[in-house]
């Protein structure tokens, strides 16, 4: 809710305006290591927690990531995972982008390559944007509006390059008229009408149907520029041509990427990063639990995917390390979805989410710190529009309310239970241990669920195919969830408006279609004003839990390892709670 | 990974029916053997398999087990809780861990509790005994089955059938056997030939693990058949006018069955080892089911700080395949005296 | 003898395409039979039907399985292309396939991998059979005393024990606790110490278990030769013990040893999956699980086919090896 986000963006300011004064003293990298192996200073627990620790401008030094999961594709068209959305301001730069700035502040869009955030005209139809002078690629050539234009063109090979996020296939063509770069008939291979390029320095998007977060799409690496010269196609994500601060020098698939300065990208052009570090490493490594002994035993700075400090090494880090660990949120909801197909019957679903056990879901999670704060609704605190009080289903106080269960199992006609699936991708430990415990708090009430570890590889032709989850009688759809971008658009829509239902790849698992919700879209896309449209998604939220088609467990929360090298640290609400790649620099 | 069963050569063990016990300490026993009429081989192995103390050792623990895994509810019912029952408040939220020292073991809990969840390892343990032991035994008949007749059929027949069966098993052994039953396991529908939840699954480990375990039996049965065959009492009963099933039924059969049993018996703990091994990779029986393997695989996230977890499922195979491997030592080297001991 | 050669080298490859063959119907029928479509596996979070359909030509998957087997096994002798989509993907000779999943040649892949299995099986090999071919003779020289039961107890209970359990003990006990070793593998060209510290745990945890399969079978077949008339007539002949036990004992005793030798080598080379899986190690068995796990249809039927031809091959070594070590073996 608007309240409270307030009320964080304030506490924030005030504790960043603290560490400042504890961070230049730390700053000439001071002795004291507060328990860890770290060289300087660690800043203290939640120390970059929506705020800056160690706040620096020197430049210099290596950053070095550490990884055990490689990218989907660093081809900026093709990556979706969101640690690649953040890495690849490094080499990537947008018509927009998300401000430099810790917590919900980084969500506000400022220009890149643009002079503006975009003239939008009445109708919200069209928008123009002018580039600045000086933007160039690594090879000194100036970025244009034509290079702009193929990049996001190169969206619609989905043939050739998939993976990647489509909105802007879906908002500028959505009845998918163009075939992308690759067939494109046109000489110089720009057929797109919804963009057009009258010069170099202007772009022009004309959309069919208005769109209120039309430059958040702008934002993704998906609206990267990429040269038509060097556009290698598939292979584009083994070498990108850097239009960003830094350069691929090498790159090895799964082993090691190595990034340097590019010296003709030109500072003064980019208000957003800092390209601090001279170079910048990512190395991968085989075995999750022996990367997180490396990053404490300090020699390696961060996790690139920020998936939180595994089992393994929790104990230890909280004991031991607790002043070089942050426990952001990720944005991420983990939840359970009831598909209405198979259970038709609202009083059945709702006799499911009275019956489940919080606490113990949240504790299946990995607890409060590595699982997350327990959810009582469908919307991330981060985003407008959220309230992480509103709890329609009690289920906040963290236990079971068997009365209500059962009384809603009267009311469904199945007062002694009923049987059903659980859903549970196979490759998700934590996931089919939730499942567990929510099989066994059904028990309870004599609801008797089956666990079905489905193909987690195999996720949009199984649970994502209406006909499948139906045949294969799957009740309850164990998932998680996170926004491609920080709106309620981005969070709810694909999986509350009933439009959004698909065939294959479905991600509407509850097929949720009611008119109100779906009408309540329509407005909250047209409304430009963001804390008006959060109002609308309020309302969607609330309408979706009378529903009763989502058991949230947590908003989920991570473990993060921040070194104490790191500076200009801090967590960004537009990137999931990770760290603001492109502001970090290191010591020495 | 090969199966662990190299040790017996095709041609040797036929040779057992006929010998004699020797005397403990004798460091060859051929050249001392004296045939004694009248006494049946099988009685004579018996009496030599209970001279081998190890063996009988073996033997007492496998009678054990498999009483733990029949009895499995009584014997929770009397010493711990159900299997699935979650006990979340002997857990440390904040690290998932037992509260407790030693893994949370106690007088209420006899091995401990599992990490996250509470679940009593006791009774996880005993009640993974019984899916440890029906999906070896089921696998190993099975394989037996496969594996003695195909073997009997290429054995007896030879030409082109011996010579088609073969390469079949060649193809087999060479066959990544995990990897082909991860992708497989992964895929199975939900209900199957009328089995619905953890029933599928031990259906499909023990079809799998037995399909895959056949070649190994059926090359020393066509080798024992083919070196029967040409012995005097086959061909006269051949001569005789016997037809094909008479012969292969009367006559091979009890001659094979020595070998088959000792091959039987030592192919149980392979087929332990191999279930582990697979609910290790994921493709076990499905949750809440317990069994040792998926236990071992819950427990490499926690091993650091509850080792215990790990110690205790990783003991149960280690005991249960040992005490196999030395009863089936046993009664390899009771109807084979030319064997190791 | 080239004529033998000739004839096992044929009978290799039609046995590695009937490997081939069965794995691609396999991996292309669960699928079908369980309704899952592993073209829509390649397309985004949101797929629509046009490019899974797009992805599927490109893929070749909707081609009669016969015409895929043929790509694939021209594939390796004269490389492939992939069209589909206006782009068109080379992939050279030897073509195992191209993974759509990583952008890469399933070779480049398999290249990569196979150096980490390599030094993991040879060194642990070495190890094994040290000590396996060692513990075992003398357990059978010495046979009935006390070393000897020893020797045999420990190696039954190596048998016995799971190798993933054996690897998370070691990891416990050395890393966690004692941190004498390093976790991770690092190739020999980075850094000796690094790969010999990286692999200490695996070798050591691998040759425990084949030790022990060593040691029995080492023991068991030297009794039996020992036994044999010829050992009696070496003795009789009054020739020393050494040279009866060196010579002739040995050289009957290694051969059957040789035969499990270039099974297991060859077999563990091709897919070591519990051993990589439990300590973490990216080689062929890492491959195979991931290929698996993400149903990455090109991988697995070129390491299917790495793990068949390992075996298969690592059999014709042997027998090859026997005409030099055994006179009495012809091959004809």
């Amino acid at each position: 809710m608007l309240k409270s986000s307030q009320r964080r963006i304030a506490a924030g300011a005030l504790l960043a305006a603290a560490t400042m004064v504890v961070t230049t003293a730390c700053g000439g990298g001071s002795g004291d290591n507060g328990g860890g192996k770290g060289k300087a200073g660690a800043a203290g627990f939640n120390a970059a927690v929506n705020k800056v620790a160690n706040a620096s401008d020197k430049k210099g030094g290596e950053l070095k990531f550490i990884g055990s999961q490689e990218a989907d594709n660093w081809d900026p068209q093709r990556g979706y995972y969101g640690f690649v959305w953040d890495f690849a301001r490094y080499y990537t730069r947008q018509l927009v982008t998300f401000k430099a700035e810790p917590g919900a502040a980084s969500t506000e869009l400022v220009p890149d390559l643009a002079t503006d955030a975009g003239k939008v005209s009445d109708d919200g139809l069209t928008y123009t944007f002018t580039l600045k002078d000086g933007i160039t690629w690594e090879d000194g050539k100036p970025i244009t509006s034509k290079d702009i234009k193929y990049g996001i063109e190169r969206i619609w090979a989905q043939d050739v390059i998939s993976g990647g996020p489509i909105y802007l296939q879906q908002v500028l063509d959505p009845k998918g008229e163009y075939k992308g770069p690759y067939k494109d008939t046109a000489a110089d291979k720009l057929g797109l009408k919804a963009i057009e390029t009258p010069d170099d320095k202007t772009i022009i998007f004309k959309l069919p149907v208005a769109n209120g977060d039309f430059l958040q799409m702008l934002a993704m690496p998906a609206a990267s520029p990429v040269r038509q010269d060097k556009d290698t196609k598939a292979k584009y994500g083994l070498k990108p041509f850097s239009s960003g601060p830094y350069k691929w020098e090498s790159y090895t698939p799964n082993k090691s990427i190595k990034l340097v300065r590019n010296d003709k990208w030109d500072a003064k052009t980019d208000t957003v990063r800092k390209a601090l570090p001279d170079r910048i490493s990512v190395t991968f490594t085989t075995n999750a639990d022996d990367m997180d002994n490396r990053l404490v035993e300090g020699e390696y700075d961060l996790d690139i995917n920020a998936t939180g400090v595994g089992a393994a090494a929790r104990q230890k880090v909280l004991q031991q390390h607790k002043d070089n660990v942050d426990n952001p949120q990720t944005g991420f909801i983990r939840y359970a979805v009831f598909p209405q197909t198979v259970i038709p019957n609202i009083e059945c679903r709702k006799a499911i989410i009275y019956a489940a056990d919080s606490k113990s879901l949240q504790t299946a999670r990995g607890g409060p710190q590595a699982g997350g704060d327990i959810a009582s609704n469908m919307l991330p605190p981060a985003l407008k529009g959220a309230d992480a009080k509103y709890d329609p289903y009690g289920k906040l106080a963290g236990a079971p309310d068997l009365a209500k269960a059962k009384e809603a199992l009267k009311k469904c006609g199945k007062p002694d239970g009923f049987k059903t699936t659980i859903a549970v991708r196979n490759n998700k430990k934590i996931e089919i241990a939730t499942a567990e415990s929510l099989q066994q708090s059904l028990k309870a009430v004599g609801i008797d669920a089956q666990i079905d570890q489905f193909d987690g590889a195999q996720t949009s032709g199984i649970i994502g195919s209406p006909k499948v989850v139906k045949e294969k009688g799957y009740g309850i759809i164990i998932m998680g969830w996170g926004a491609d971008f920080p709106t309620g658009q981005g969070f709810l829509q694909p999986l509350v408006d009933g439009r959004f239902i698909l065939q294959s790849g479905n991600n509407n698992f509850s097929e949720l279609n009611d008119k109100a919700v779906n009408g309540l879209f329509d407005q909250a896309l047209k409304e430009t004003d963001p804390t008006k449209a959060g109002e609308l998604y309020k309302q969607i939220n609330t309408k979706v839990s009378e529903a009763a088609v989502y058991l949230p467990f947590t908003h989920e929360k991570n473990i993060i390892w921040r070194s104490s090298r790191l500076t200009n640290v801090y967590t960004a609400d537009a990137y999931n709670g990770r760290y603001d790649y492109a502001s970090l620099g290191v010591v020495k | 990974m090969t199966a662990p069963l190299h040790e017996t050569s095709a041609g040797e063990a036929t040779a057992t029916v006929d010998g004699a016990p020797d005397a403990p300490g004798t460091p060859d026993n051929s050249g001392a053997s004296k045939a004694i009429e009248g006494r049946s081989p099988w009685k004579i192995a018996w009496t030599r398999l209970k001279r081998d103390k190890l063996a009988l050792a073996g033997a007492f623990v496998v009678v054990f087990l498999i009483l733990v895994a029949i009895f499995a509810p009584v014997i929770v019912g009397l010493l711990g809780h159900p299997p699935d029952e979650f006990h979340e408040d002997q857990i440390d939220p904040l690290f998932g861990t037992p509260i407790g020292s030693w893994g949370g073991v106690s007088s209420d809990f006899l091995f401990g509790v599992e990490p996250v969840n509470g679940r009593d390892v006791f009774s996880r343990i005993v009640y993974g005994a019984r899916i440890s032991l029906l999906v070896a035994f089921l696998a190993a008949v099975f394989a037996v089955f496969l594996g003695t007749v195909l073997g009997v059929i290429a054995g007896y027949f030879g030409g082109w059938v011996d010579a088609a069966l073969s390469r079949v098993m060649d193809v087999m052994l060479a066959f990544p056997q995990l990897l082909f039953t991860i992708a497989l396991v992964s895929v199975l529908p939900n209900e199957f030939l009328g089995l619905d939840g953890s029933g599928v699954r031990i259906a499909a480990l023990v079809l799998v693990i037995g399909f895959f375990g056949w070649p190994y039996v059926g090359r020393i049965v066509r080798g024992q058949t083919l070196s029967l065959r040409n012995r005097e009492y086959v061909e006269a009963a051949q001569s005789l006018g016997a037809g094909r099933f008479y012969i292969l039924r009367r006559e091979l059969l009890p001659n094979l069955l020595a070998p088959i049993m000792v091959y039987a018996t030592l192919m149980i703990p392979t087929n332990i080892l191999t279930e582990a091994a697979l609910s290790f990779l994921g493709a076990g029986v499905k949750p809440p089911t317990a069994s040792w393997g998926q236990m071992l695989s819950t427990a490499i996230t926690t091993y650091e700080s509850d080792p215990l977890f790990m110690v205790i499922p990783g003991l149960a195979i280690f005991i249960t395949v040992l005490a196999f491997n030395l009863f089936g030592d046993g009664v390899r080297d009771a109807l084979d005296p030319k064997g190791s001991r | 003898m080239l004529a033998y050669i000739i004839r096992r080298l044929f009978a290799v490859v039609v046995m590695l395409l009937v490997v081939t063959l069965v794995t691609l119907s396999i991996f292309f029928l669960i699928p079908k039979m369980t309704g899952s479509d592993p073209a829509a596996m390649f397309v985004g979070k949101q797929a629509d039907p046009a490019s899974i359909e797009a992805i599927r030509q490109k893929l070749g998957l909707d081609e009669p399985i016969l015409v895929q087997f043929w790509h694939f096994v021209s594939g390796i002798f004269v490389g492939r292309d992939y069209t589909g989509g206006g782009d068109t993907i080379h992939c050279a000779a030897p073509c195992f396939g191209y993974s759509f999943r990583t952008e890469q040649d399933v070779w480049t892949m398999l290249v990569d991998a196979f150096p980490v299995t390599l030094s993991m099986v040879v060194g642990a090999a070495v190890l094994w059979l040290v000590l396996g071919v060692s513990t075992g003779v003398v357990s059978a020289l010495k046979r009935g005393t006390v070393i000897d039961r020893a020797a045999m107890i420990t190696a039954l209970a190596g048998v016995s024990l799971p190798i993933f359990f054996t690897a998370m003990l070691a990891m416990l006990v050395f890393r966690t606790q004692l941190h004498w070793v390093d976790a991770s593998y690092v190739p020999i060209t980075e850094s000796f110490g690094g790969w010999f510290g990286g692999l200490l745990l695996p070798w050591v945890t691998l040759a425990f278990l084949y030790a022990a399969m060593y040691a029995r079978l080492t023991r068991a077949t030297m009794l039996e030769v020992l036994g044999e008339d010829y050992i009696r007539t070496a003795r009789a002949k009054g020739l020393p013990e050494p040279v009866v036990l060196g010579k002739h004992a040995m050289r009957s005793t290694m051969t059957p040893i040789l035969t499990i030798f270039g099974m297991d080598l060859g077999a563990l080379i091709g897919g070591a999956i519990l051993t990589e899986t439990a300590f973490s190690l990216h080689g062929l068995g890492g491959l195979a699980i991931k290929g698996v796990s993400e149903r990455d249809l090109p991988l697995i039927l070129a390491v299917t086919l790495i793990t068949a031809a390992c075996v298969v091959i690592a059999n014709l070594v042997v027998d090859l090896l026997y005409a030099v070590i055994d006179p009495r073996v012809r091959l004809a």
